[in-house]
């Protein structure tokens, strides 16, 4: 194969992998046109659930099996994916950065269409620095942070950064604009405009049939500008300096039996190659070529005139040089590695009380063993058809900072509902049956009311809108009737709403729904909680 | 080619000013006044009839008591005219399975939109306002795949389609409005029968809060005041209630088949207060007790069931 060939199969692979990541992305919701024949529904509740293969990319990625591995002491479903992805790292290096990963190939479409570095400084910029040692002290935190029970991987995982992103901040960023373009539009008096109002319906599918928002989505946006922009201080960056995944195959592409070979008496020194190089790899002559750096793009295959580089097949099992990670590297790895799991429980929130505002969806496992199993990668976020999952801010703490919480003043967790569960790549929230949900009862919280908030219970006029919502039947919400004084000295005869705790499950479509904005008289409190055993109320 | 040598002939001349004029009146249609429709739908003078249709046969269809009912009040073809774009209000606001009667029965949904087929109409269209998540419910009533079936629109509430609209009720002076549900030529009220605990009863007229946007848990406040201003305003072609089956406690969500009881009923009137004091006859209640439908006459929409000059009972 010649390597023009090459080049283009890699290009091919990338921009393949990347639309599937895309379309994915898109399709991690419920579709509007989702149709259950109700002669079947008559018989028994059908779950719902998506039909793609959502959860791919997480599965391909070994980071995501091997941290679920080491701290949850689980084996993931579709699992060896990712195995087959170790595997061709032994065999043929980083290809999985160069061929495969999404987020690679974003940088290196930055980088490459929108290149703010020429000449000298570019040639400087392409050769290897000690800050490349840098992922390999991420790759250690994260790997020992596993290790002693708190899985951080999805901070940095570049697959589980590339999703939060995009599902949480660009797509919502873009919808909303779009919300409130398409509504002015839809205001307009000229007719032509109007007209053009209902474009919305043409992105609407992609945007889940709602323009959504998140919790701490302007911090996951801007972080993600702050990652493509680092493409101008080097090309890919994230890949060669910061990413964890990167390290691990890294290391892993020191077995390769793919290696660069270097003529050394064909080089002209014209230096092409390393400004074609996008894992600053050292592919000239002269200093060593750093396979675990080397992201297998092959363009400096592609660029030699002389033909003095060439990509072999050893024979024999010759190993390569480990990569240079230094030691300072990860030693602070290893003491970062410990530190956050310890200082995650500073604040109490794992072993001593449990956070009143943290909501976990249904069906998750208790929190120390979803700490060592969610991957922050916002999945159940994104398929929450309500909104209602969030990302945490300081909710969970420290450790569980990007984990998912449910913010029912945004949604509610639906009654029969039971997607979050089925989507979620590692677990942490497993997957219920609606009738298990139902009938178990799976509680998420309890509800509880604010009464000088409510309007029966102040005096100021019938509502009872809770009790209206509450899905459990018998509901779990009930009120009696009484006078109560109003406004004025007023006696109005209302009916007073109460929570009967043994039905509760914490749904918060109450929360939802009360007319009291902002800060509902009606509110979801984390206790009584199923996952939990000492965040109980009742006997 | 020469310009000069194919001289535009008088044939071609004629069709571009038909094409360009075609096209004129095509960008120009949605520029008419919607108000049109709503002088059409407002066909004061009528005379009001109630069919009470009972399925008494064991294994009778869903199907042939809605025709049975239709038949009664002088065929679809009395409401629906050839072309008209008919749009039909069900009750799908909750996610639940068709037999716990929180919903509109699909199979009245159906044979309803298949009536309107043969009566000839140009489209239909489905619209509801949901509680719970539209696909979501959707999917789980049914009303999806009747949609799928019978090929008729099911409209995604989305926020760009409420638009403020002036109501002139008691109450309400201008609140947003679903406008799928003013936009049509016909309107035919699909509820289904069952028990609320603020209102006593969701019939037919409170099933016009599914019709609205807004700030709608805020009619709550003086719910009887408020459904009635909205019933005023929506004011339906016909109203067909559903009480196949009754939601008889835990209104208006349910969720137990502990709370229904099956009935086999529909309810069919062109006046939207004899509908639901009929349907509340289900629940044991008489007319005067529930407060919407007593503000009903009050305002004069309607009259209670005893009153209405044209009585049908049939069955099958």
């Amino acid at each position: 194969m010649k390597p023009r060939h090459l080049v283009w199969l890699r290009r091919g692979s990338q921009v393949f992998f990347l639309c599937l990541f895309l379309f994915l992305l898109v399709e991690s919701r419920l579709p509007q046109d989702i149709i259950v024949d109700y002669t079947q529904s008559m018989e028994e509740a059908r779950e719902i659930r998506i039909e793609h293969p959502i959860t791919f990319f997480f599965q391909l990625d070994p980071l995501v099996w091997l941290t679920s591995l080491i701290s949850g002491h689980l084996w993931i479903k579709g699992f060896f994916w990712a195995m087959i992805v170790l595997a061709m790292t032994f065999l043929l290096g980083r290809v999985f950065c160069g061929f495969i990963c999404p987020f690679g190939t974003i940088h290196h479409m930055v980088s490459y269409v929108k290149s703010s570095l020429r000449g000298k400084k570019l040639f400087h910029a392409n050769r290897k620095t000690p800050s490349q040692k840098i992922k390999y002290a991420v790759l250690v935190t994260v790997l020992f942070s596993s290790l002693c029970g708190l899985n951080i991987a999805g901070w940095m995982d570049p697959v589980s950064f590339l999703f939060r992103s995009l599902a949480l901040a660009v797509l919502p960023g873009l919808g909303n604009g779009l919300a409130e373009f398409f509504g002015l539009l839809a205001g307009s008096d000229i007719k032509i405009f109007n007209l053009m109002s209902y474009g919305e319906m043409l992105v609407w599918p992609v945007f889940g049939f709602d323009f959504k928002s998140f919790q701490t989505g302007w911090i996951i946006g801007m972080l993600f500008l702050v990652t493509l922009f680092l493409n101008r201080v080097r090309p890919r960056f994230w890949c060669r300096t910061l990413c964890p995944l990167g390290a691990l195959l890294g290391v892993c592409s020191g077995f390769s039996r793919l290696g660069l070979e270097k003529d050394d008496d064909k080089c002209t020194h014209c230096q092409k190659c390393i400004m074609t190089c996008q894992g600053a790899a050292e592919p000239i002559v002269g200093v060593d070529w750093q396979a675990a750096e080397c992201l297998s793009c092959f363009n400096c295959f592609d660029t030699c005139p002389e033909n003095a580089i060439k990509f072999t097949f050893r024979r024999s099992g010759k190993k390569q040089k480990l990569p240079d990670m230094g030691r300072r590297a990860i030693l602070g790895g290893l003491a970062a590695g410990v530190s956050f799991p310890f200082f995650g429980s500073l604040d109490g929130h794992i072993h001593t009380t449990s956070s009143a505002s943290l909501i976990r969806p249904p069906g998750s496992v208790a929190e120390n063993e979803f700490l060592k199993r969610c991957q922050r990668c916002g999945l159940c976020m994104k398929a929450c058809p309500t909104n209602a999952i969030n990302p945490t801010f300081t909710e969970a703490g420290m450790a569980g900072f990007w984990t998912p919480t449910l913010l029912m003043t945004q949604g509610y967790c639906e009654h029969t509902c039971t997607l979050c569960g089925s989507v979620c790549p590692t677990q942490a929230i497993q997957e219920i049956l609606t009738r298990e949900k139902i009938e178990t009862p799976v509680r998420i919280g309890s509800a509880h009311f604010d009464r000088g908030r409510c309007l029966p219970w102040s005096g100021n006029g019938p509502c009872i809108v809770c009790e209206e919502h509450c899905p459990t039947s018998p509901k779990a919400i009930y009120f009696f009737e009484d006078w109560v004084e109003g406004p004025g000295g007023k006696r109005v005869k209302v009916k007073l709403p109460q929570v009967d705790l043994t039905r509760c499950t914490g749904c918060g479509i109450c929360e939802n729904k009360c007319p009291v904005r902002g800060k509902p008289a009606i509110r979801i409190i984390s206790a009584g909680e199923s996952r939990s055993a000492k965040n109980q109320i009742l006997l | 080619m020469n310009p000069i040598s194919s001289p535009i002939t008088r044939r071609d001349s004629i069709k571009k000013i038909l094409k360009f004029s075609g096209c004129m009146a095509l960008a120009g249609s949605p520029a008419l006044p919607f108000d049109l429709s709503r002088s059409v739908l407002a066909d004061t003078g009528r005379e009001s009839f109630i069919v009470d249709a009972r399925g008494r046969t064991p294994g009778f269809t869903i199907r042939d008591l809605t025709r049975k009912a239709f038949d009664a009040a002088g065929g679809m073809q009395r409401f629906i005219s050839r072309g008209d774009v008919v749009v039909i209000k069900p009750n799908i606001s909750w996610a639940r399975a068709p037999q716990l009667a929180a919903t509109t029965h699909p199979e009245v949904l159906a044979s309803v939109i298949e009536l309107c087929q043969e009566a000839g109409a140009k489209k239909i269209r489905i619209a509801d306002h949901t509680i719970h998540g539209a696909s979501r419910c959707f999917a789980v009533t049914g009303a999806g795949s009747v949609a799928k079936k019978t090929g008729a629109d099911l409209v995604f509430p989305r926020s760009s389609l409420m638009k403020d609209m002036q109501l002139n009720g008691h109450r309400l002076s201008v609140w947003p409005v679903f406008t799928p549900l003013v936009e049509a030529d016909k309107c035919i009220n699909l509820p289904v029968a069952k028990v609320h605990s603020l209102s006593d009863l969701t019939l037919g007229m409170k099933n016009w809060i599914g019709a609205v946007g807004g700030r709608r848990y805020a009619l709550h406040q003086d719910i009887h005041q408020t459904i009635v201003d909205l019933a005023q305003f929506f004011n339906p072609t016909v109203t067909l209630i559903d009480a196949t089956r009754i939601m008889t406690r835990n209104g208006p969500s349910g969720g137990s088949m502990a709370d229904v009881a099956v009935m086999n009923r529909l309810i069919l009137s062109n006046d939207p207060v004899a509908a639901d004091a009929r349907a509340a006859s289900l629940f044991g209640y008489a007319p005067d007790d529930i407060g919407f439908i007593r503000l009903g006459k009050k305002w004069q929409l309607g009259m209670y069931d005893t009153d209405v000059p044209l009585q049908r009972e049939v069955s099958v």
